[in-house]
């Protein structure tokens, strides 16, 4: 659940940018950078290693007016995506609120995408979350190399659970796709907070325990850890 | 060692709000240790609440993740020496100092210092200003006052959130 700082009256939700190493994580978070209002943008932090890999996470604030009374805040967050940083992965994946899983296109990386996806399952476990109750959006990203796998394809190995979500075909380097994916996590994410802030409203009249969302934590209930 | 109560006498009695009482809390902490800011950081990297004078060139989210980061990291350390966690963590410059303590399973304050200071004054009050923090979230998450009324009519401009 997403974070409240009522002495500032800010809104904070946590996005993390998921997939197998080399995707296009950091080349989202860079082309939002570069193309976004400024007065809506802090600084892109990365922590990279001297070959420019991520070695921790890149990170980016943006802001937005869209809740009345309140500032809105999106925190983007890259995870490292090489397979021996998953304690990494771990760590930058607490307290998320929605994730963008970024798969590769291209036919030789369809393993990897799979065991990227199983391994954010595991990790949210960990979080205890479940995929399932997060919201989440899928980017096919590299849809200009030669021979992309076809969308359905990437659906079926990625996208072939019982509640489908929102996909999009992209191309981090050029920008297509990206701010539509980024509107569309954010979109969820909106949506799903002001759903439970409405059920936390009517549970509180009905004098129901257990508050969803509280100022200055805004934490929901033993799913943060 | 100072108690919670010895911290700040008055300072969270008679005022209405956490949000207040957290801010009274900092101040005095502040005041008594001639630090230059605190920040109070969900573990996750999100700030919950903020006291101080920093140069508004230095973006306080950022700093925010980065704290977050940095003390997650050195609590997987802490755990492959087997302790649970370190729940200090000073980073020592020519002029600007950083002190992060625990405050609880969910959050950490973070305190940035100067010169003027100590890093002993500074841990000294540090320990009993987490502990009164660590009391004060626990009430505002419990807390039905401080849940925040927000339905979809107070939502606009949703459909292009981030124009290109």
């Amino acid at each position: 659940m997403s974070i409240i700082n009522y002495v500032n009256k800010e809104v904070q939700f946590k996005i993390v940018y998921y997939g197998p190493a080399l995707c296009g994580k950091t080349t989202n978070l860079s082309y939002i950078h570069g193309h976004v209002a400024e007065t809506s943008k802090g600084e892109l932090v990365s922590l990279a290693t001297a070959a420019d890999r991520t070695l921790f996470f890149d990170f980016l604030p943006l802001n937005a007016l869209i809740i009345k009374g309140f500032g809105t805040r999106f925190q983007l967050y890259t995870v490292p995506g090489q397979v021996i940083y998953n304690a990494t992965r771990q760590l930058v994946l607490r307290s998320v609120d929605g994730v963008v899983f970024v798969a590769d296109s291209q036919w030789d990386k369809m393993q990897e995408n799979v065991e990227s996806f199983r391994n954010l399952q595991d990790n949210l476990v960990l979080q205890r979350l479940d995929i399932d109750r997060i919201p989440y959006v899928l980017q096919y990203n590299k849809r200009d190399v030669g021979n992309p796998a076809p969308v359905h394809y990437l659906d079926y190995i990625l996208n072939n659970r019982p509640v489908r979500v929102p996909s999009y075909e992209a191309v981090a380097t050029t920008g297509q796709g990206v701010f539509s994916t980024l509107n569309a996590i954010s979109r969820l994410l909106l949506r799903k907070f002001v759903r439970e802030t409405e059920e936390t409203a009517a549970a509180g009249k009905e004098r129901s325990a257990a508050p969803a969302v509280t100022a200055l934590s805004g934490i929901a209930a033993g799913t943060r850890r | 060692m100072p108690s919670s109560a010895d911290i700040t006498p008055g300072a969270t009695i008679n005022v209405s709000s956490p949000a207040q009482r957290l801010q009274s809390l900092l101040a005095d902490f502040l005041d008594k240790t001639q630090a230059t800011f605190s920040l109070v950081i969900d573990r996750g990297g999100s700030i919950l609440c903020q006291h101080g004078n920093l140069d508004e060139s230095i973006d306080c989210t950022i700093l925010a993740a980065l704290a977050a980061g940095s003390f997650a990291a050195t609590k997987e350390l802490a755990a492959r020496l087997g302790e649970p966690e370190f729940n200090t963590l000073h980073h020592q410059g020519k002029t600007a100092n950083i002190l992060v303590n625990t405050v609880d399973d969910d959050a950490v304050l973070m305190t940035v210092f100067g010169p003027e200071t100590t890093v002993g004054l500074v841990k000294f009050y540090s320990v009993g200003t987490v502990t009164c923090l660590a009391e004060l979230l626990k009430e505002a998450r419990s807390s039905p006052d401080s849940q925040v009324a927000i339905s979809r009519q107070d939502i606009t401009g949703v459909g292009n959130i981030f124009p290109q």
